[in-house]
């Protein structure tokens, strides 16, 4: 049998088209059955715990650095030594700004001893991380706090973020290398601004503590290229750790709400 | 009420009393040990640094800066025979300082630190050189170890106006830190227009 070429075209064309309705008409069926399963998997998902943790943190990296560590013992009272004492506090401290919603890591968080230039780079590979940190003092009034930023004794050449608005105080100096040696300097006023900051904050919860924060060389923060500042407490005397241990929460909360105040003027990041 | 109940009472009031009597004399005794300890300690140092004269001494009234409390330093006006030479200046009052603090808890620097060098450079930077005792006898933190070098750099600038840095060795060498903390590596200004002020509150007259 022979058919029209006319109508044998207009038979492959119906064939064609009604091929091609199938195939859409069964991908739109799929289509919709996983969409009804995406929709459907939240509900079997634990609901979210806090609404800090509901937004994945942002803001600047707190990078807390707990003092001395492994042969290097730091302060010795009694029963406290504070290369342990610290590392304690610094867990329960990580765990409340954790807790206010910022980012924490720490540069220790076993008994090593990393260098003075591992604790500084660890802040220093990150661009909006602020550094602190946590020491126990050997003397001074028993649950008083100190903050500190550091000072360099020679006056410097005019650093290009001295000088500069606070807004930039994030980046790296412009052009040129910048001393390794000397890598706080460039940040020694947003420093002194954030240790005060957190001085003010201590002089509330700690009765006691000083209203203002005091420039000291502190080693550890010589080359840091953030704000960086040193929190001290006294001291190894306390007659038990459990006395300083109990102080980090309400240290922890004294910092984020320093930070908190600190960030508006500081960084173009807010939390 | 029961008779041994009575017996127990009278004898605990005769225990407190006879505390009460001793706790005087315990008191007079401690005083007296701590006074002999200092004095040993002082002649210990005589020893290993003796006090320096020179023939320009002047008994003038000198500012030593030791701990006023805790936290802080405060100046304490001193009568000094002082040299004329500004090198020798600065090592009887660094042998003040380290010496003769009026009691031990105002001490700020380890009592068996010695002076083994100070120099001056003509542009003004003082150089001076601490036994191990300095670092190795100081309590580590960073307030004991700021306390420390603050009671040596404002000792030094209010007594001995030519000076305008310090540098701190140990036993000859450059070291990182003093006691595990405050930085070493660098330069203390003094008599400098942008150093901090001396805590001045609470200065007392000895």
């Amino acid at each position: 049998m022979f058919l029209r070429p006319d109508i044998l075209c207009a038979v492959r064309n119906a064939l064609f088209f009604a091929g091609l309705a199938t195939f859409t008409a069964v991908f739109a069926l799929q289509l919709q059955s996983t969409d009804a399963r995406t929709t459907r998997a939240p509900a079997q998902e634990p609901p979210a715990p806090a609404a800090s943790q509901q937004s994945p943190p942002s803001g600047p990296l707190i990078v807390l650095d707990p003092a001395h560590g492994g042969t290097d013992t730091g302060a010795r009272g009694e029963t406290i030594v504070e290369k342990d004492a610290v590392l304690q506090m610094a867990r329960l401290v990580r765990a409340e700004l954790e807790r206010q919603g910022y980012r924490v890591i720490m540069t220790r968080n076993d008994d090593s001893n990393p260098s003075y230039d591992d604790r500084a780079a660890m802040a220093n590979s990150h661009r909006d991380a602020i550094f602190i940190s946590l020491h126990v003092a050997s003397t001074g009034a028993s649950g008083t706090v100190r903050a500190y930023y550091t000072q360099f004794g020679t006056p410097p050449p005019p650093a290009p973020l001295a000088a500069s608005t606070n807004a930039k105080a994030s980046n790296p100096p412009a052009g040129g290398l910048t001393p390794w040696e000397t890598a706080q300097l460039p940040y020694l006023d947003v420093s002194h601004r954030l240790a005060d900051l957190i001085q003010g904050e201590l002089a509330q919860a700690f009765s006691g503590s000083g209203p203002t924060a005091t420039g000291v060389p502190v080693r550890e923060l010589r080359s840091v290229t953030a704000p960086a500042v040193a929190v001290e407490i006294s001291s190894v005397g306390t007659p038990t750790p459990d006395l300083l241990t109990a102080s980090a929460t309400p240290l922890g909360a004294a910092l984020a709400r320093a930070i908190q105040a600190f960030r508006p003027a500081n960084a173009g990041g807010t939390r | 009420m029961p008779r041994v109940t009575k017996i127990v009472i009278g004898l605990l009031v005769v225990a407190v009393l006879i505390g009460l009597i001793s706790f005087r004399g315990l008191r007079r005794r401690m005083q007296r040990l701590a006074e002999t300890q200092t004095a040993d300690e002082r002649a210990r140092h005589e020893v290993l640094a003796p006090a320096i004269s020179s023939p320009t001494d002047v008994t003038v009234k000198a500012k030593i800066f030791w701990a006023a409390g805790s936290d802080r330093i405060a100046p304490v006006e001193v009568q000094l025979p002082l040299s004329a030479d500004p090198v020798l200046r600065s090592r009887q009052l660094l042998h003040e300082l380290t010496v003769d603090p009026p009691t031990a808890g105002q001490r700020t620097i380890p009592a068996d630190t010695t002076v083994l060098g100070f120099y001056i450079l003509p542009d003004g930077t003082a150089i001076v050189d601490f036994s191990d005792a300095l670092s190795s006898e100081m309590p580590s933190g960073i307030l004991s170890e700021e306390m420390a070098v603050n009671s040596i750099a404002r000792t030094l600038e209010n007594n001995v106006p030519v000076l305008r840095r310090l540098k701190i060795l140990i036993h000859g060498q450059e070291v990182d830190t003093l006691a595990g903390n405050v930085d070493l590596t660098g330069f203390f200004d003094l008599n400098h227009p942008a150093a901090p002020a001396a805590a001045a509150t609470a200065k007392s007259q000895r």
